[in-house]
């Protein structure tokens, strides 16, 4: 199999070894920056404190009945909220891609503010609307509101993608199904399909972020996986014990990763090439109530939130230090978040191409497995090893003491699930094009840049934005490697917030939602100018 | 396409650059000797003025690493110990005693006896010089005046094992922080069988455990329950703000309330050791602990003689809790992994 893929590549491209050097680099690349830390943690769980090869971290997993509570907490979370995620943000992603909805721009851009907004604030602005509407606190410090926060959170995800691969469907296909089935068999047997792979990857994902997110269950008081590894760094400052326990989050994510993969199933896919997008889905009648739906979704799920926290905000003095002397904070992020994207939508597009033009099926599946895996790793296991990886001297040490070890951290984090995106997308442009380009004499590199990433187009921007969005809000990886002197905002605000009052917490996180927002405008304004130039 | 290249290539270009010069000004120094670098646990609203204020005086440059509620990070101590074998940091200013014992007994403190601790009382500083306390909070128990009279309010934290408080009581997450400490000390006051019994009583009398002292206020401010257990600083930023709560300082006719001294120590192998030396002296001094008892942070100052904090009874007008503190630190991992399952954590 290995042997028939490279003589055939001995045809398609012109300099095979030229290929194969660059994109073995690139691997190494990655592998160095964002899988080492975990790997080198991973180490460091495995010996005990007399330096000896010990697996007394792995056999507390087993033995200890609190795991297993640990492990069904994990598992409800992250499937709660995935489901739920999903249930608010497909159809949301299929009206905005189909349907004549008015304002269509503006309902993207403000059901979209969830995901800017920091889970753990809006957990905070929960127990303060629950608190004001006395409701019992088990019900606000419970695993079921934790997930419904998580759930809110990420459904603009699943919003999005589902919007993207509805209008990547070809326009045609569902037209000829129309011909011999009524459109709800179209919908079920033609469209369903097709979006499948993008609304399962998706649910992956949000997934992953709900078992890997510490701030809700800490605030919320729920014991799962996440709080654990805190509690073994934060009380026991036990490196070994805490790299153990992540393991158990790994597993499920692999699990996760797995049945994702087997309900999807390999649906072949085609890319859009028509003019047109997908049928439109008219509303007729019922477009007022689903406006009026749409209206409700943004009042529970976004402004509700936001009021809360702005009516908080309001109703104390506000610290002047706090919100003032904020500037640098802020253009570090902005800066620091740019350039963290942009590096790791790069580091990401070559080992995303040699997942995308993999060959066996079996060797794809265990590359997207190795790449959301690292994406679920912890950000305080990755701080650490980052630590005990780059803090040495000479050439690593210099990177460590700068802010450059942000850009580290950003990319150890996130590159992974750019990766991830990229090569999903990749997927979706058949190989036919560049084994066209590769007889017109085309070399591969040439194939790359001129017919692969210009159609590749949503995909990157996609990737740089949620690269961009979880870098900014990004403290976990942060908090712990971040030189002296000011540094992101979120930083800034979390060293900010012990022991003020509730209202200035309430400023800060607003301010911070909002300052993440504006580079979202920015870039869906630069998107449309770019859609009206090309 | 040519355009959405030259767009791309534009903004890249522009990114890097900008990086760059972040990069190059944030870790340009004119010269090594005359900086230091601190790691600080205690709140950046309250220290960053008293760094700054050194800045000022002497001209070295602070580089400062601040610190969040222990709650909502893995925090700095888990820097200083991942750093062990290359240190960053020169000074550890740790608002609460736990952390700093921790990173003693693992080897990443040095020793060094300030000059400037010689007014401050030998309970508060290590034998053997690893770390000195300075400017401390107290565990009290802060109360809704609306829903408790003073004369009603409980005067020991026994009395927070009341059934007629039952519903009614928020402590902070045992494991972190300033309680975890608070915890320790109750069980290397109280012995562990007393102790055990306490919060088995605790847990019986339905009392809530949330995820940090501010939260502990917040609800006692918000109604939502009647008191609870946090520190002074907290319950002063309420009194400030001219919210219904009062402080009461626990145990005064028995084993006294829990003080917590910040505690400063010397990195071993730091980078810039003299330097460090010189700012743990200004912290250990008369001004700082002034400076501390005057803000916000309403500590109360260890040297004898200095003017107190404002809402805060002085040192001797109240009963402190009599603590060996490096035994009573030691024993936090123990005593974590014991309340676990008595307070179901």
């Amino acid at each position: 199999m290995m042997n028939a893929a490279v003589t055939r590549n001995q045809h398609w491209f012109d300099l095979p070894s030229s290929r194969a050097a660059v994109l073995c680099l690139a691997a190494a690349l990655f592998i160095v920056i964002c899988a080492l830390p975990a790997i080198y943690m991973f180490g460091v769980s495995l010996i005990n404190p007399d330096g000896e090869l010990s697996f007394d971290n792995y056999r507390r997993l087993l033995t200890e009945r609190r795991q297993y509570q640990l492990l069904l907490n994990s598992m409800l979370l992250g499937a709660g909220a995935s489901a739920l995620a999903t249930l608010i943000g497909a159809p949301l992603g299929l009206l905005l891609a189909r349907s004549d909805v008015r304002g269509k721009n503006w309902w993207r851009l403000a059901l979209v503010v969830p995901i800017v907004v920091p889970p753990y604030v809006l957990a905070l602005a929960w127990t303060w609307f629950a608190g004001s509407m006395k409701m019992p606190t088990e019900w606000a410090y419970s695993l079921t509101s934790a997930t419904v926060i998580l759930g809110v959170s990420f459904y603009p995800l699943a919003m999005l993608a589902l919007e993207a691969a509805a209008r990547r469907v070809d326009a045609q296909l569902e037209e000829a199904a129309l011909l011999v089935a009524a459109p709800r068999r179209v919908a079920m047997n033609i469209t369903l399909p097709l979006v499948a792979p993008a609304l399962s990857a998706t649910a992956l994902v949000i997934f992953v972020l709900a078992v890997a997110e510490f701030g809700v269950p800490g605030l919320l008081r729920v014991n799962v996986f996440t709080t654990e590894v805190f509690t073994a760094f934060a009380a026991l400052y036990d490196f070994g014990a805490a790299t153990a326990l992540s393991i158990p989050l790994l597993l499920i994510t692999l699990l996760a990763a797995i049945a994702a993969a087997i309900v999807t199933g390999e649906s072949r896919l085609t890319s859009r090439h028509s003019s047109r997008a997908g049928l439109p889905l008219p509303l007729g009648r019922w477009r007022s109530l689903v406006e009026a739906a749409l209206l409700f979704v943004l009042f529970v799920c976004v402004l509700l939130p936001l009021l809360t926290l702005a009516l908080e905000a309001g109703s104390l003095r506000l610290t002047t230090a706090a919100l003032g002397d904020s500037g640098r904070a802020v253009m570090n992020s902005i800066v620091l978040s740019s350039v963290g994207a942009t590096l790791a939508v790069a580091l990401a597009m070559l080992p995303g191409y040699m997942r995308a033009r993999m060959k066996s099926r079996r060797g794809g599946h265990l590359i997207d497995l190795f790449f959301i895996t690292l994406f679920a790793v912890p950000g305080t296991v990755i701080g650490i090893g980052l630590i005990g990886l780059w803090n040495r001297p000479g050439m690593a040490g210099m990177i460590y003491t700068s802010p450059l070890i942000i850009l580290v951290a950003y990319l150890a984090r996130f590159a992974p699930v750019a990766a991830l995106l990229l090569s999903a997308g990749m997927q979706q442009i058949p190989v036919s094009f560049e084994e066209a380009a590769a007889v017109a004499g085309a070399g591969w590199w040439r194939s790359l840049t001129k017919i692969t990433l210009p159609n590749l187009k949503t995909s990157l921007a996609a990737a740089w934005t949620v690269a961009f969005v979880f870098a900014f809000g990004e403290i976990g990886a942060t908090i712990l490697v971040a030189p002296p002197g000011e540094s992101t905002l979120p930083v800034r605000v979390y060293t900010l917030i012990a022991n003020t009052p509730s209202g200035n917490v309430a400023a800060l996180a607003l301010m911070q939602t909002v300052i993440a927002l504006l580079p979202l405008m920015l870039l869906a304004l630069l998107m449309r100018h770019w859609g009206r130039t090309l | 396409m040519s355009r959405l290249k030259k767009h791309a290539a534009r903004l890249v270009g522009l990114l890097l650059a900008a990086v760059t010069l972040a990069a190059c000004g944030g870790s340009h120094s004119t010269s090594i000797t005359n900086e230091v670098t601190i790691y600080v646990s205690t709140d950046r609203v309250f220290s960053e003025p008293i760094l700054k204020a050194y800045e000022q005086k002497t001209g070295v440059k602070v580089q400062a690493v601040y610190d969040t509620e222990e709650t909502k990070s893995t925090g700095l101590a888990n820097k200083l110990l991942a750093e062990k074998n290359n240190p960053q940091a020169d000074v550890f200013w740790s608002n609460e005693p736990v952390r700093t014992l921790a990173l003693k007994s693992r080897g990443v403190l040095a020793p060094y006896q300030s000059a400037n601790a010689e007014g401050i009382p030998a309970t508060f500083k290590d034998a053997e010089n690893y770390w000195t306390g300075f400017s401390a909070r107290i565990r009290v128990i802060v109360y809704n005046t609306n829903l408790v009279k003073p004369e009603q309010a409980p005067k020991s934290i026994y009395d927070l094992a009341d059934p007629k408080w039952r519903g009614q009581i928020a402590i902070a997450d045992p494991r972190f922080g300033s309680t975890s400490f608070h915890v320790a000390a109750l069980y290397a006051e109280l012995g562990d069988e007393k102790a055990d019994e306490f919060f088995r009583k605790l847990k019986a009398n339905g009392v809530k455990i949330v995820s940090g002292n501010s939260v502990v206020r917040d609800l006692v401010v918000k109604s939502e329950v009647k008191m609870g257990l946090t520190d002074t600083d907290d319950v002063n930023v309420a009194l400030e703000d001219k919210q219904p709560v009062a402080m009461v300082l626990p145990d005064r006719d028995g084993m006294g309330a829990a003080l917590m001294p910040n505690m400063v120590s010397l990195i071993a192998s730091a980078p810039h050791t003299e330097a460090g030396k010189k700012l743990i002296d200004y912290l250990l001094s008369v001004e700082v602990e002034r400076e501390l008892a005057k803000s916000e942070a309403v500590q109360i100052p260890l040297h004898s003689g200095v003017e107190g904090p404002k809402n805060i009874p002085p040192l001797n007008s109240f009963k402190p809790m009599t603590l060996d503190y490096g035994k009573a630190a030691s024993r936090v991992e123990d005593v974590v992994k014991r309340l676990q399952p008595i307070l179901g954590l």
